[in-house]
């Protein structure tokens, strides 16, 4: 039953796929408009985004678009079959994580020349943005979006717990007692007969509220700022190898164990696992959890789960070695194949225009890519009570990009399902480290 | 002449069988060109594909460069990874919880519904109707059912008293869903090969052997159990096979995990093939999971060969 399904799935793809390439090839011919595929993962950040295309497509009469949106986990295996079956959308998100691989191959259009040709000014990206997708004086994307992780707080559970946003402030952690960041969190933490992790009596099986909600299918928004926070570096140098076994990345990694199952004080991994738990937002808006740390693009989908002033952004604690957060941005790319060239480029320029981009900052969508629209988006959530200067002060502070690598698909692949087992006690944060190093290792060539 | 005079009967019997042969040529080649589409769309999108996954697993190939040959490197490692041991027994406990609840009830329900009741047609479209929709669908509306705040099963369970676990994200409970819901899915249709299977013998037998004073269980073990042997080979067979590639529910409800919990062969593959885009070895991976559907399938033939009797007049 199942081969068949499959078999027939794969056929009527591939008829499908046929399909939509000689619709878009009668386009051309018959009306003269051309229809161009935008491909993204987002769909929180979807609407405001739609809304802009719609501007676009009126100025530009003879251009259609059409956006193709498919979660994280479908979005890379169905962009890259499109990239061998030389089917990829027109524009698409780019990630820093997939960007070496697609660089190498030879699947983005260089957009150096375009850049060169319209004048664009491309001064006006953080150069932090811009300056990682540059490859031998090639420019494979420009800057969409920058994030930074903050700590997602209910005001509610705050308050409840007798505490202020100002109790989130300085907080600090270490691998051998967790620190007062542990301590606050089990403040947040309560079973049902309303006692918490550090009192006689506390029956870990029946917790009511947990202090805090990780959930990442990378490590992105946990441990890897617990990492960063303790001197760990994924690689040893950009492009270069794994080193996620050294002592202060299985320390990072063995906290992050350690505040589910040694501490009590975040949401078990049968709950949370990606990609199957529900995201953090939903676990806060439910009242699971006190605090949940997550992206900033994920702030619309608080503001959503929650009351109108029902939540705030702190800044994640300090470990041994200070402060930290991974930063990452998105770029509009160009694919190298598509068979209109001159109307891609002309979206990737609205997309990546001030216009474009404040319409979504003004959304509250995303940290913008272009730098002076910062103070728009921060503007956007300051009128609705949320102070998310945090982000930036975190971006400017001690950051993590994420690591360059040939071999993001192993890690990513590997590391959702070894990390899975890591946070539900099945494997020790040593040897996860260690299988997760020696796989995506060997998968550089 | 001569010959004609002496070889008469002969030639006219040449001539007959000429003429036999003609038509029979004739007919052959009639059900060929009737059989021609099918043939052509066989060949070219099973057999063709199947020698193409066979070539394919001696290569290495990212699916955009040039593939490049490996000889049998790729089953040395297939045979060293302990992620494909994992995977084979995910599968074959998938089988396990599968193939008996389903044949079971299939049986339960099959025996029930063959006789005269009011409703019992319309009973028997209810219980085929799951066997005709789309899995994937299904498996977004059991994840649904299964969620574990909102879901129908933890609210039901909320009003006796239990609080039910977190279905798709528990490795205890992650399987053993996915099964219940294949054999939701596939019962109906069992049942209804059961039932014709059922419907196929003889009822002199039964009144016979009524007759001689046999209880109903003897009668259940003697003549149903016996006689049903063709139909419950078929399903046994043709449902194992299909087992051994389940896919589509884990991939819509799972994704292979938690933690790899329900990382079964054939979603092995597929991740290998298009998340890692590494055909070469994920071309060996199916024909290690060939090679085991033929192997069960196999053992299957030669222990029902011996004891089924298709003919029961």
């Amino acid at each position: 039953m199942s081969r068949k399904i499959a078999l027939s799935a794969v056929a009527a793809a591939a008829l499908l796929s046929l399909a939509a390439c000689g619709g878009a090839d009668d386009a051309d011919s018959t009306g003269g408009a051309v229809t161009l595929r935008y491909a993204m993962w987002d769909e929180v950040q979807k609407p405001p985004i739609e809304q802009s295309i719609r501007e676009f497509e009126k100025a530009h009469p003879t251009i259609k678009v059409q956006i193709e949106l498919n979660n994280w986990n479908d979005y890379w295996s169905k962009l890259q079959t499109q990239l061998a079956g030389r089917s990829a959308p027109d524009v698409f998100w780019d990630h820093v994580s997939y960007f070496p691989k697609f660089s190498k191959e030879g699947v983005l259009t260089d957009l150096a020349p375009l850049i060169a040709q319209d004048k664009v000014d491309t001064s006006i990206y953080d150069s932090k943005l811009s300056e990682g997708w540059k490859v031998d004086g090639k420019v494979y994307g420009l800057p969409k979006d920058w994030d930074t992780i903050g700590l997602f707080y209910s005001t509610k559970a705050l308050k409840d717990a007798g505490l202020t946003p100002a109790d989130l402030d300085g907080l600090t952690w270490n691998p051998g007692d967790g620190g007062t960041f542990v301590k606050t969190l089990q403040k947040l933490t309560v079973d049902e007969n309303g006692k918490h992790p550090d009192e006689a009596g506390f029956d870990p099986k029946k917790v009511k509220q947990y202090g805090l909600a990780m959930q990442a299918p990378t490590g992105q928004q946990d441990w890897w700022n617990f990492a960063l926070q303790n001197g760990c570096t994924l690689q040893d140098k950009p492009w270069g190898r794994w080193t996620i076994d050294q002592p202060a990345c299985v320390q990072a990694i063995q906290f992050v164990q350690d505040l589910r199952l040694k501490y009590h004080v975040a949401v078990p991994a049968t709950v949370t696992n990606p990609p199957n738990g529900p995201s953090l937002d939903q676990v806060v808006g439910r009242g699971e959890a006190a605090t949940a740390m997550d992206g900033s693009w994920m702030l619309r989908a608080f503001d959503t789960a929650l009351p109108s002033g029902g939540f705030g952004v702190a800044d994640l604690p300090a470990g041994p070695v200070g402060k930290g957060s991974v930063y990452n941005g998105l770029t509009e790319a160009v694919y190298a194949g598509t068979k209109h060239p001159k109307e891609a480029w002309e979206l990737l320029k609205w997309l990546t225009s001030e216009h474009h981009q404040k319409a979504v900052a003004q959304a509250g969508s995303v940290w913008p890519g272009i730098t002076s629209l910062n103070d728009v988006f921060a503007d956007a959530w300051k009128a609705k009570g949320v102070d998310v200067t945090g982000f930036k002060k975190a971006a400017e502070g001690t950051t993590m990009g994420y690591p360059l690598t040939e071999a993001a698909d192993v890690y990513n692949v590997k590391a959702l399902d070894i990390f899975n087992q890591v946070w539900l006690g099945q494997l020790s944060p040593q040897d996860a480290a260690q299988k997760i190093n020696t796989e995506a290792n060997a998968a550089i060539k | 002449m001569i010959d004609n005079i002496t070889y008469d009967g002969s030639v006219r019997g040449h001539r007959r069988a000429e003429h036999r042969l003609r038509a029979r040529v004739r007919t052959v080649a009639e059900a060929y060109a009737l059989l021609a589409p099918s043939l052509a769309g066989f060949l070219l999108f099973l057999v063709a594909p199947i020698f193409g996954v066979a070539a394919l697993s001696l290569f290495d190939w990212n699916l955009m460069g040039a593939p490049s040959f490996v000889g049998l490197d790729n089953y040395r490692e297939l045979a060293a990874d302990p992620e494909v041991w994992r995977a084979v027994l995910n599968t074959i406990y998938y089988v396990v919880l599968n193939i008996p609840a389903q044949t079971v009830l299939a049986l339960l329900l099959a025996l029930a519904l063959n006789r005269r009741m009011r409703g019992g047609k319309a009973l028997r479209v209810v219980f085929v109707l799951p066997w005709m929709a789309m899995p994937v669908a299904l498996g977004i509306i059991w994840s649904w059912v299964f969620d574990p705040r909102y879901g129908v099963v933890n609210q039901v369970l909320g009003t006796v008293g239990i609080d039910g676990p977190n279905w798709l994200t528990d490795p205890a409970w992650a399987m053993p869903v996915i099964a219940s819901v294949n054999v939701w899915q596939y019962t109906g249709y069992t049942m209804l090969i059961l039932l014709a299977g059922l419907q196929a013998i003889p009822h002199t037998l039964y009144e016979a052997a009524a007759i001689d004073g046999t209880t109903p269980v003897q009668r259940f073990f003697t003549i149903t159990l016996p006689l049903l042997r063709p139909s419950l080979f078929f399903v046994l067979v043709t449902n194992t096979i299909g087992s051994f590639q389940i896919f589509d529910t884990v991939f819509v409800m799972t994704q292979g995990g938690p933690g790899g919990a329900t990382d079964v062969l054939n979603f092995h593959i597929y991740q290998q093939g298009f998340q890692l885009f590494r055909s070469g070895y994920a071309s060996a991976l199916a024909m290690v999971l060939f090679a085991l559907i033929l192997l069960v399938t196999a053992a299957q033939f030669l222990y029902f060969r011996k004891r089924t009797v298709y003919d029961f007049s």
